[in-house]
């Protein structure tokens, strides 16, 4: 016999009980006159129906024991091949390294080349890039070399990334916490590379790590007005958050930054796979619809409104509404809350999730439950369980 | 004669249909399919009583209770039942419990 059965009583114990039925009724079924193979036939159907039923894993009878056991064979095989999956990139962290692609603004497709800092990739997911598409590589007005240095900031909605180029300019990319990007020529950050330098070895956190980002385009809202950004952490060292505030508060350049805030916008363009940005998120603020119950435009029938509202004046009765009739909720006002019956639609499943067993004691303490129940056959989400013991508790 | 609740099971529904077929058929009488179920009501209450071993716990919240004629019929939501080998979840669930003490049920009707 297949040893599935170990780990999972229950086949064994059906199997058990069809034996000692079948047996114990074989006596009375001669009795009756009636044939044995009646009696065959009766543990047939009823173990072919439990097989049919699929609430029991592993149930089977003699014959098919070698099906099951190819079965699971096949089940095993398939399983292990769905764990070889490489973690490449999750589509929402990508990062375009310079060596590999080319400094024009092309929309990068998908997941391009894999970080090479796998810190910063988790620093990045922690920021909340990762609703930024993919990352393409920009056309930086200076011309790019392969060597840049990145420096990411752990804030959830803004970040912070400086380019270094190869002629040693500081390009900050900013991104606003509605994704808006900037590149802020770093004329006056020439100052700050001095500083920056030094700090970008590896003292701190991270070893930079040769990537440029191209921070998530996330609604491509560019905002119109100058430098905004939001600096929150700073992974590297701690200096670089006082640089960046003095950064940030860069007023001069507007024009530069809007010619940037172009490019940016064709990249963003370019790629075409933002993630869902602010105007998704808006649309998700929509009050739900609104069911008028009464007053000119409501939604139900009037005449049904006028028969309700007589007929409790009259009888005085229950205001037992029909809640399943038509779906509809113009119930009375006075009592429309005291109903909660929304059995009708609830017994339509077809697997009612079932427990039957026995008590052994039932305890409540204000509208805290308390349940010891005992040798119970379970039907849960179409499977069957078995227990002697179970023991539950519930808030009412 | 053991209770008879354990009919509403995977198990005792299908040894119903099975009986009801037969009946169908005429191959069995009404009478001898009534045996048998008596029959199956006391082997499924010794079985579990006996050969099931587990332990299960569940939490939820608790929709509606009831209590008639010594049997408890409760509907929860949300439930988890566990066990040592695994986690289970469902949004509703009935348990029908009869008493679980013996002397309790021998004094019903036969």
């Amino acid at each position: 016999m297949a040893s599935s059965a170990n780990s999972n009583p229950v086949p064994k114990l059906y199997r058990s009980v069809i034996e000692d039925v079948i047996n114990e009724v074989r006596e009375l079924f001669l009795d009756e006159g009636v044939d044995e193979q009646v009696l065959m036939e009766l543990k047939t159907l009823w173990e072919n129906k439990l097989m049919q039923s699929k609430a029991v894993e592993g149930f089977h009878t003699e014959e098919q024991a070698a099906l099951q056991a190819a079965a699971h064979q096949q089940a095993q095989q398939a399983t292990q091949q769905a764990q070889a999956q490489q973690v490449l990139l999750p589509p929402q962290q990508q990062v375009t390294s310079w060596q590999s692609t080319r400094p024009t603004v092309t929309s990068a497709p998908q997941q391009q080349v894999i970080v090479q800092d796998p810190k910063i990739l988790q620093h990045m997911s922690a920021t909340g890039m990762s609703a930024a598409a993919t990352a393409a590589t920009l056309a930086l007005p200076t011309g790019v070399s392969p060597y840049h240095q990145l420096i990411t900031s752990q804030g959830n909605l803004s970040q912070n990334c400086y380019i270094k180029t190869a002629d040693g300019q500081i390009l900050q990319f900013v991104r606003a916490a509605n994704g808006a990007q900037y590149i802020i020529q770093p004329q006056q950050q020439m100052v700050l590379q001095q500083q920056v330098l030094p700090q970008m070895q590896p003292g701190g956190v991270q070893a930079p790590v040769i990537q440029q980002v191209l921070a998530p385009l996330q609604g491509g809202h560019p905002q119109q007005t100058g430098v905004i950004i939001q600096p929150q952490q700073i992974v590297l060292t701690g200096n670089k958050v006082q640089q960046n505030a003095q950064v940030m508060q860069m007023p001069g350049q507007p024009g530069q930054v809007q010619q940037i805030q172009q490019q940016v916008q064709q990249v963003q363009q370019a790629q075409g796979g933002a993630a869902p940005g602010p105007p998704q998120q808006q649309a998700k603020q929509q009050p739900p619809m609104m069911l008028q119950v009464d007053g000119a435009g409501d939604t139900s029938s009037e005449d049904e409104d006028e028969e309700e509202e007589e007929y409790d004046e009259d009888e005085d009765e229950d205001k037992d509404k029909d809640g399943g009739e038509d779906g509809q909720v113009e119930e009375e006002p006075l009592n429309s809350e005291d109903d909660v019956s929304d059995e009708e639609d609830q017994e339509l499943f077809d697997t009612e999730n079932v427990v039957v067993c026995q008590y052994d004691k039932i305890h409540r303490s204000k509208n805290k439950w308390k349940f010891h129940l005992k040798d119970g056959i379970m039907n849960l989400n179409g499977r069957d369980y078995v227990f002697s013991k179970a023991i539950g508790d519930a808030e009412w | 004669m053991a209770y008879q609740l354990y009919r509403n099971t995977t198990l005792g529904n299908s040894l119903q249909e099975s009986l009801d077929e037969l009946i169908q058929t005429q191959q069995i009488t009404p009478q001898l399919a009534l045996q048998v179920l008596l029959q199956f009501d006391k082997a499924i209450n010794t079985a579990l009583a006996n050969r099931v071993r587990n332990r299960v716990n569940f939490k939820g919240s608790l929709n509606t209770y009831r209590f008639c004629d010594n049997v408890w019929t409760f509907v929860l939501n949300d439930v988890e039942f566990r066990e040592v080998t695994d986690l289970v979840k469902v949004d509703k669930v009935k348990i029908v419990a009869c008493d679980g003490k013996k002397t309790a049920f021998e004094t019903d009707v036969v």
